[in-house]
């Protein structure tokens, strides 16, 4: 028998998931987070997955991902680290790019730097932007500073050096005299952490990689002979935020690319879900109680972005953190939960989010003091939530208090409690689909081709109509969407990256060194992926370069055939093809140019069906309720049905509730409702908005 | 009836913000202009049918947003609404309609709908190039300045207009590059038209009856802001770098501001007259960053639509810096137009306290350098930003671009562009004035030419004779340096760099606000 396990520490609740290889049966836990020692909730997650099913013994993987590292970068607990970087050069932390993310706000402040000014430290060594030695690294110069760093008993160096994009060899000269001086202190490079040209967006990478790097590792390695002594000798690896998992040992180099590791995990969950029902397009939708996040995967591969930003001084505005260049997947997240505040805007229109009630006081309905209406006080009053059901009945919901609210905030421009009410689940719900609306078209790719799956506490009482205002008209709702990130990292795949900048003409293009260092990436791609056990011949290859014209700043990826085939002549062929899908038209007498080489590979299933593994039904009765139903303006009593009564196969007609401990699946408009083989709900609605 | 409350609008104007970032995000990735895709220095706008500014890019710098609807409604004259063809896509750079000087080009599509034109998409942006000497205080004449496109037809229903284009490509620099941004700018106008005719389908909505709607409540909104303040009149006067021939070499920004009910009003009377140095400013410029000043400190909460200029005026009498005549050379107009928030916030301290702030020690600082590589021609132009001024509740922010909004270029990116070492880029600590909240410091940056062939360098480098001010009885700031192979320079102005030559720039802390405890 082998069984994996996945684990998940969530900033309330810390998941897990055990699963039988053999039979795709799967069992299921939740603890709180333990936050002096997340080791103990995932050990008592783990404890009661084994009492379940199983022996520690059968466990051939454990996968985890976690929270933890953006909570320590957003609380500032990491090492004192020390910055290392080119003379002249460090106060690029604090010169940012200069610009303002707000221009009409008179008093921005910006978040610190992570590295205090008295850590930083700067050396002659210095490269031209073609990677020439203008100066070489003094190796008296380094030992000095190596000197300080011991003095400052410094936690974690970054190492960031002009044009080491283009040229790692300063860098790992500097790196490997500081490593010799500094026994135990580990050191971060910038060419490895970030590799791409923009030296403040990848010196904040850098020191972000280095301040919480000491933490993990040894975070890991404490996880990792906790679970030899709880008798699990399986792997222990790590998912990332690039829809992948890599081993314990290049997480703890690279801490950064573990960021949005659970967010990750959900979204491979909903494509899973989506490829099993032969979904193209999907429309992965998780809604919560502060955010909404969706993410667009075409033919079961999500978009990935390459910057990030975390610790935002304001947290939906763009520009107000520090940035973070790593491969992740591109989550669209907006201020829209069920705790998103609603009131009137001083022109006189009704608003939602982003500032929201928390969970103290909370909403209105929570009855414990709260006095602005929220999404959850609106979902009450339109029937969404069942006042004696709400997490499984174990808070009661006083709709009194919600109406008060949301009369109280309507009254001014003359809504009353009811319509204040619809229109904050409008509005709402417009704004998620306007944020993905503009990622679908960005993409220039057609909403009305999309399923749309969601997850989350409050993903299935608004993900219908999202779905319906995107023009969507199926909507999946996955079996165990409560530990959603666990499934996503058993679907994972490992998968290695290396990439590297070089810019130049298509014409000056040398093949045989360009082919050379494929070629070394490949082989040390294969030695990544080998250590996470699997072979060799499964390693599925992708190549790609990221290319523009000669003065141009934004690049368009072109897709190779990974064995670099491609003659000049093709590679200039296949940009202009990318570009004039992408921007509409060609530049006439444009020079194409090479920027960035990306060369990965990829190894493991990716797709599996999911069967919860205690088979006994809940007994359920139905009940009915009062529904609000947009196309009557009015309230209406519809079907109740427990979820975990319906068998697969079961047929029905919405408007109509399904709902389990977790959530509820809002269905307030015509369409057909069927219980799919594994569980899944499928929702096909009879019309979309026009 | 109408299908307008207080719901259905929030809707509908998310939905347009939307489509308009949409069409900016795409215009940034295709642009050639490091400018645009590095600083900002872009907008893209949609207005109604009669020229009325109803939405724009949110990442956009704040004079743009103003000046376009002007533009729009000069192509309106211009041409008639009536000879407007789908397909057609107008374009001028003319500085007195458009944004002050040549180097941004407007481009304006009307939108169609049902064969009728609905509103006009347009897209300001600072081009690669634009000819003549380098954009540079010491130009006399407009005519220096480069080439001048009058109001005309970039595309005819959809054709292109083979001899502007030709005209256009002679006279700059880079005429792929400038090319390449101009057919950028038409394909983001010509998407944002498409998005919209998709969403007023979509929705059956009269952008007429919208744009009046949201347009009525932001008025409402900003003249509810303004009648809470106190009535009264005030005067300010603020002084920069200026040319010899003025009194003293200085700038003399005057600005006096009356709050009057639910209306305010600026008036530059005693303002320095319009000079032969590429600094003058025109009047819908003025109007721009007044206008950006004072819904900061009213109602920076608002959108940014007609409706929230509406109960300002702003006035500056004819043939002053702020309001001169052709041809005045106008190329470095910002250099006195990002005075003007700093003087209406000296005016308005008084009455508003704690909302206002001290000068800043920008007005943002720029260098343009150009010369070849072999035989290719390189060109690059950045921006340093200052310290801004204390107040509004905290400390003055350091290195930012402010009143404007232009981020700077990375190093390694500036050294790919052309020949020059960056020894350094750092923060002057201790630079911005005292105060209660101090003022922000500047930015010090020392670069080597490392060219074979000589370079011309255009620097403007602002506060060098005359530092920020501090507000009620915070000190000023550390003036500006400009500095070449150790010899100080008295004033900007266009310099030919030799191999080896090296440059150093300080720009200027900002203005502490209040005596220091």
């Amino acid at each position: 028998m082998t069984l994996r396990i996945a684990v998940d520490v969530g900033g309330t609740f810390t998941d897990g998931v055990l699963l039988e290889e053999a039979t795709g049966k799967i069992w299921l836990a939740k603890s709180l987070t333990t936050y002096v020692d997340p080791g103990n909730a995932i050990a008592t997650v783990s404890q009661q997955l084994l009492e379940q099913y199983g022996a520690a013994k059968d466990v051939s993987q454990v996968v985890h991902g976690t929270t933890l590292i953006t909570n320590s970068l957003i609380e500032r607990k990491g090492v004192k680290t020390a910055l290392v970087t080119t003379t002249g050069m460090r106060d690029a932390l604090d010169i940012r790019r200069e610009l303002r993310y707000d221009t009409y706000d008179l008093g921005l402040t910006y978040p610190m730097p992570l590295v205090d000014l008295e850590d930083r430290h700067e050396i002659s060594a210095r490269l031209g932007p073609d990677g020439s030695e203008w100066k070489a690294v003094s190796n008296d110069e380094v030992a000095s500073v190596a000197g300080k760093l011991k003095a400052d008993k410094v936690g974690a160096v970054a190492v960031c050096f002009l044009h080491s994009p283009v040229s790692s060899r300063h860098e790992e000269q500097v790196r490997s005299i500081l490593a010799e001086a500094l026994p135990g202190v580990p050191v971060s490079i910038s060419s490895e952490v970030s590799g791409a040209i923009g030296e403040y967006e990848r010196m904040s990478t850098t020191v972000a990689n280095a301040f919480v790097q000491p933490l993990v590792k040894s975070y890991l390695e404490r996880l990792r002979s906790r679970f030899t002594e709880s008798g699990i000798e399986g792997r222990l690896d790590i998912m990332v935020s690039n829809g992948a998992f890599t081993t314990a040992v290049q997480a703890g180099e690279f801490p950064i690319r573990l960021l949005e590791s659970g967010p990750a995990g959900g979204v491979l969950s909903a494509i899973n879900c989506g490829t099993l029902q032969k979904a193209d397009n999907i429309l992965a939708f998780d809604m919560g109680g502060t955010t909404a996040k969706s993410c667009v995967a075409i033919n079961g591969l999500p978009e990935i972005t390459h910057t990030f930003e975390f610790a935002r001084e304001k947290r939906f505005k763009k520009g107000s953190g520090l940035p973070a260049q790593t491969p992740s997947i591109d989550l669209i997240e907006i201020g829209a939960g069920g705790g998103s505040i609603a009131k009137i805007s001083p022109l006189g229109l009704l608003q939602v989010g982003p500032e929201s009630a928390g969970s103290e006081p909370g909403p209105a309905c929570y009855g414990l003091g709260g006095e602005n209406p929220t999404v959850t006080d609106a979902d009450l009053i339109l029937g969404h939530l069942d006042p004696d059901g709400f997490l499984g009945g174990t808070m009661k919901l006083d709709a009194e208090k919600a109406k008060q609210a949301l009369a109280k905030v309507g009254s001014s421009v003359g809504l009353d409690a009811l319509e204040t009410a619809r229109g904050i689940n409008e509005i709402v719900n417009e704004n998620m689909a306007a944020a993905a609306r503009t990622h679908i078209a960005e993409k220039g790719l057609d909403a009305r081709r999309f399923t749309l799956i969601a997850t989350g506490g409050a993903g299935p009482v608004h993900a219908v109509d999202v779905a319906r205002r995107l023009r969507i008209r199926r909507i999946l709702c996955p079996i165990a969407s409560g530990v959603g990130s666990c499934l996503g990292f058993l679907v994972a795949p490992t998968r290695a990256d290396r990439a590297w900048s070089k810019v130049e003409s298509v014409d000056a293009l040398d093949r045989e060194s360009l082919a050379a260092r494929v070629a070394t990436a490949k082989s040390e791609i294969v030695d990544e992926i080998t250590a996470t056990g699997a072979h060799a011949d499964t390693i599925r290859w992708n190549l790609c370069v990221e290319m523009r014209y000669l003065g141009q700043g934004a690049n368009v990826e072109v897709v190779l055939d990974p064995e670099l085939t491609a003659s000049k002549h093709e590679l200039i062929e296949k940009f202009l093809e990318e570009y004039t899908s992408v921007f509409g038209r060609m530049v006439p007498g444009g020079i194409p140019e090479v920027v960035t080489w990306r060369v990965w590979g990829v190894s493991g299933e990716t797709v599996r069906r999911f069967e919860l593994g205690s088979t006994s039904r809940v007994a359920g009765e139905q009940t009915k309720r009062d529904l609000y139903i947009p196309e009557k303006n009015a309230m209406e009593q519809v079907d109740v049905l427990q979820r975990g009564a319906l068998p697969p196969g079961t047929k029905l007609r919405g408007p109509c509730i399904i709902t389990e401990k977790e959530s509820s699946l809002i269905i307030s408009h015509a369409a057909d409702v069927q219980i799919l083989g594994d569980g899944t709900i499928e929702v096909v609605l009879d019309e979309v908005a026009a | 009836m109408s299908k307008l409350n207080p719901i259905a609008t929030e809707i509908l104007w998310t939905r347009l913000v939307g489509i308009v970032d949409e069409a900016a995000a795409t215009f940034v990735r295709a642009s050639f202009s490091t400018l645009v895709r590095e600083a900002n220095d872009y907008a893209v706008v949609l207005t109604d049918r009669n020229g009325r500014n109803l939405a724009q890019s949110s990442q956009s710098i704040p004079s743009f947003i103003a000046t376009l609807p002007e533009t729009v409604r000069l192509f309106i004259r211009e041409f008639g609404i009536e000879t407007m063809r789908p397909g057609d896509v107008f374009i001028t750079n003319d500085p007195w309609y458009g944004t002050g000087h040549l180097n941004d080009a407007t481009i304006v599509a009307p939108i169609f709908l049902n064969d009728k034109v609905v509103g006009f998409a347009g897209v300001v942006s600072h081009l690669p190039d634009i000819g003549g000497r380098l954009r540079n205080p010491a130009n006399r004449e407009l005519y220096e300045e480069g080439l001048q496109i009058p109001p005309l037809r970039l595309l005819h229903a959809g054709e292109e207009d083979k001899v502007l284009i030709r005209i256009i490509r002679e006279n700059v620099r880079v005429p792929d590059e400038t090319m390449g941004d101009l057919w950028a700018m038409t394909s983001c106008v010509t998407s944002l038209g498409l998005r919209l005719v998709n969403m007023l389908n979509e929705t059956e909505i009269n952008l007429d009856e919208f744009a009046s709607d949201i347009i009525n409540r932001t008025e409402v909104a900003m003249r509810d802001a303004i009648r809470a303040a106190p009535d009264g009149t005030w005067t300010y006067e603020i002084h920069n770098d200026g040319p010899a021939e003025l009194k003293g070499g200085v700038v003399v920004i005057r600005a006096t501001v009356t709050i009057a009910g639910d209306t305010v009003s600026v008036d530059y009377e005693g303002s320095s007259d319009q000079v032969n140095l590429a600094i003058n400013t025109v009047l819908n410029y003025t109007k721009a960053y007044s206008a950006y000043a004072l819904k900061s400190l009213f109602a920076p909460w608002i959108p940014n639509n007609e409706g929230a200029f509406l109960p300002i005026s702003i006035t500056a009498p004819e043939g002053s810096i702020l309001n001169p005549r052709r041809p005045a050379p106008v190329g470095a107009r910002g250099m006195i137009g990002h005075l003007l928030p700093p003087a209406i916030f000296g005016a308005l301290a008084e009455p508003l306290g704690e909302r206002t702030q001290a000068a800043p020690g920008s007005p943002s600082n720029n260098i343009q350098i150009t010369s070849l590589t072999g035989r290719k021609r390189y060109a690059i132009n950045a921006f340093l930003g200052a310290g801004q001024g204390g107040g509004a509740g905290r400390d003055g922010a350091s290195a930012v671009s402010f009143p404007s909004n232009l981020s700077n270029t990375p190093v390694e990116v500036l050294e790919n562009q052309a020949p020059i070492e960056v020894q350094s880029r750092h923060i002057l600590r201790g630079s911005g004035g005292h105060g209660r909240y101090r003022g922000g410091d500047g930015i010090g940056m020392t670069f080597k030419f490392r060219g074979d062939s000589p370079a011309m360098a255009a620097f403007m480098i602002n506060r060098i004779k005359c530092p920020a001010p501090g507000l009620l009885g915070g000190s000023e700031g550390r003036p500006a340096k400009l500095e070449i192979n150790g010899k100080a320079q008295a004033a900007s102005g266009s310099h030919v760099l030799s191999n080896g030559d090296l440059v150093i720039i300080e720009t200027g802390g900002g203005g502490g606000y209040g005596e220091a405890k």
